[in-house]
């Protein structure tokens, strides 16, 4: 990894800097998708104006992330685990920005539900709890990615079959609610969307989780039920 | 001691000597072969001894030390001698940064030392707790990867001395630290944090206090505001009228009173600055004055009842305990509905398993929510808002009553059901009820 030394001491330097702003990128994330369901559960207009105005700048520094990584490999060619980080990152930044998204749209659920001055939200307390999980399983990836530690990793893509359960589990729940009172089925689905956008975090959680396996061993795990037996030496 | 130099050139002379005598004796070529002899014979014993010299180096201790008699058993004493000297510098200069490093460990506030890239060079316990380090694993790495805020990172940037950052840490929810930098040698860093949730909390409380006092003592005053303000604008009124609004005054300036009174009653409790008295209490009388009390504001719509045996009595200050105690069945009546059938409250005093004390207020009206029990004792915590002001409460009677029991080493207990009533029980303990027959009897303070 980067511990190891290059004969350029800039070219260490330039993968440390775009590690370190991949992770400043994940903890902005993370501190939306907090705020997002902060939003969600307490309706507080600050909250969701928070997430909504901290978009672009999760926006632009994608983009800056990209721009570092395209310099990297045209000036030096990386090759072995400088490669895997590049390529690496350069997923886990795809990610991070789609999780934002999902934030966003969280939180503009939410304006709309409360907007609308639904007395009752149902399954509000499901939700929120499935979000904060979500939430917990970002910062411990983003923690794995920062220490680059494979086992946390691997177990984190095992917790993501968690929360698609909770995930029916609610959506359910949200259908015998419609069904009993079709007042609530303009709700009900905004939270559907709210639900669907939880899980999608996770999802991405996920991906994050297989990029630092790949970066860490170099052992693709995507797509595969169980990882690789070459892998569970390792971890 | 002999020196080094002359017991060799002794050596040396010895093997001259008898070389020339060797030689004188048996021609100059037998002299020199004994010389040539001697010689090597000395040559093998020093490269002998040098080469266990150079082994016994590669791991100096004293049980391997050779211990050769002569000239070369100084030379490995002299050697060995240095080592351990210099063995005995580092232990000192070992145990001193071990005690350094022990001192900051047992700091109550997190440090961190980063290097001048912000990177992990040493932190203690309590700041791997406070920022969610791992110190076996994060030692190298940069902190601001650990600790994801812009904040922190802009803050590690541009920090000055006395800056200050407050940060809720994710990973422990309702915390709150306050980080400080301080620069030292060569672009490192010193990340001090402290925990200053409770300061935050007690802020908060404070706040809450002087809002909600303001706001109780505002209401009333409202109230009589307005009147005076009507009687200025329209001097003249009916007799009827004016008397009522008076009375209405009245009554709101008496509940401004009660507070106030209440307030100086908890502020000296919480002070704690007047010794506490210690006298023994007549409950018995105590209780008497109490369902007294009671019947007056009750206007014989309640049925009052006690249980009190008449030597029932406690040691403790009367003053205090009769306010708890009247707290409690002031409640009491407060809270029990006056429909019929009429609510029921009985006072009653008992021994409980433990030996202690216990008097208790049971009623038979509206009962209280389990979620609201934990909370009552809070000041200005309100179950039920409008009827709680209604009925003239200030809110702050069972503070009162919890810094009472608190001075009392008494616990209180509330047992409740919504809709089947309550009991409020404080329990004393055991030694309080071996009074002091000798001591004055004070049944009433008041």
């Amino acid at each position: 990894m980067s511990n190891s030394e290059h004969t350029s001491k800039q070219f260490d330097a330039d993968l440390e800097d775009i590690r370190s702003r991949v992770l400043q990128m994940g903890g902005l994330v993370e501190a939306q998708l907090m705020a997002a369901i902060e939003g969600f559960s307490s309706g507080g207009e600050a909250v969701i104006d928070q997430v909504l105005t901290a978009e672009p700048r999760v926006n632009s520094y994608e983009k800056e992330i990209d721009d570092a990584i395209v310099h990297v490999v045209a000036r030096r060619q990386p090759a072995a685990s400088d490669l895997r980080l590049i390529m690496g990152v350069s997923k886990i930044v795809t990610d991070l920005e789609r999780i934002g998204d999902e934030a966003e749209k969280i939180a503009r659920m939410a304006r709309q539900i409360y907007a609308r001055g639904a007395l009752t939200i149902p399954r509000s307390i499901d939700v929120r709890q499935t979000g904060n999980k979500a939430a917990m399983m970002l910062r411990r990836v983003l923690d794995a990615m920062a220490r680059l530690d494979a086992g946390e990793a691997e177990k984190i893509i095992a917790e993501d079959k968690l929360i698609d359960t909770e995930f029916r589990g609610i959506m359910r729940q949200l259908i015998t609610y419609m069904m009993e009172d079709p007042r609530t089925i303009t709700t009900a689905l905004d939270i559907v969307w709210i639900a669907k956008a939880i899980e999608r975090v996770g999802d991405h959680a996920k991906n994050i989780a297989e990029q630092v396996i790949y970066i860490v061993h170099g052992t693709d795990v995507r797509h595969t039920a169980a990882p690789p037996a070459a892998l569970q030496g390792n971890a | 001691m002999i020196p080094v130099w002359f017991s060799l050139t002794l050596k040396f002379m010895s093997i001259a000597v008898v070389a020339v005598c060797v030689g004188l004796w048996q021609g100059a070529a037998a002299g020199w072969a004994a010389a040539c002899a001697g010689l090597g014979l000395l040559h093998a014993v020093h490269v002998n001894h040098l080469s266990r010299m150079e082994r016994w180096l590669i791991n100096p201790s004293a049980d391997t030390l050779p211990d050769p008699s002569g000239t070369w058993g100084l030379v490995f004493a002299g050697v060995y001698r240095a080592l351990r000297l210099e063995a005995r510098k580092r232990d000192a200069v070992d145990r001193e940064l071990e005690l350094f490093t022990q001192a900051a460990q047992a700091l109550p506030d997190g440090i961190v030392m980063l290097d001048s890239g912000d990177q992990l060079l040493w932190c203690n316990e309590t700041a791997a707790k406070h920022l969610g380090l791992n110190p076996s694993t994060d030692y190298g790495l940069r902190i601001t990867n650990i600790v994801r805020v812009a904040r922190l990172a802009a803050f590690l940037q541009s920090a000055k001395r006395d800056d200050i950052l407050d940060y809720r840490p994710a990973h422990n929810p309702g915390q709150t630290l306050s980080l400080e930098v301080i620069p030292f040698s060569d672009g490192r860093k010193l990340l001090v944090s402290f925990d200053i949730t409770l300061i935050e909390r007690a802020d908060t409380t404070r706040r809450d206090f002087i809002a909600n006092v303001s706001h109780e003592l505002r209401t009333p005053l409202t109230v009589i505001h307005g009147f005076l303000e009507h009687m200025t604008d329209a001097p003249v009124q009916p007799a009827e009228q004016a008397r009522r609004h008076i009375g209405m005054m009245v009554q709101q300036s008496n509940r401004m009173l009660k507070l106030v009174d209440d307030l100086l009653m908890l502020s000296r409790l919480e002070g704690g600055d007047a010794p506490q008295r210690e006298e023994r209490v007549d409950v018995y009388a105590m209780a008497h004055m109490l369902v007294e009390d009671a019947r007056a504001l009750s206007a014989g719509r309640h049925t009052i009842e006690m249980a009190v045996a008449p030597d029932a009595c406690i040691t403790g200050s009367a003053e205090e305990l009769r306010s708890a105690f009247g707290n409690l069945v002031s409640n009491a009546v407060r809270y029990t509905p006056t429909t019929l059938p009429p609510g029921r409250i009985t006072l009653a005093w008992r021994t409980n398993e433990k030996g202690g004390a216990l008097f208790s207020v049971t009623d038979t009206g509206i009962g209280i929510a389990a979620e609201h029990i934990p909370r009552l004792t809070e000041r200005f915590y309100r179950v039920d808002r409008g009827r709680s002001r209604e009925t003239g409460g200030t809110g702050l009677g069972l503070a009162i009553v919890k810094h009472v029991l608190l001075r009392h080493q008494a616990t209180l207990e509330i047992q409740s059901e919504p809709g089947a009533g309550c009991e409020f029980r404080i329990v004393f303990p055991p030694w309080r009820s071996v009074t002091d027959v000798s001591a004055p009897v004070a049944a009433d303070a008041a």
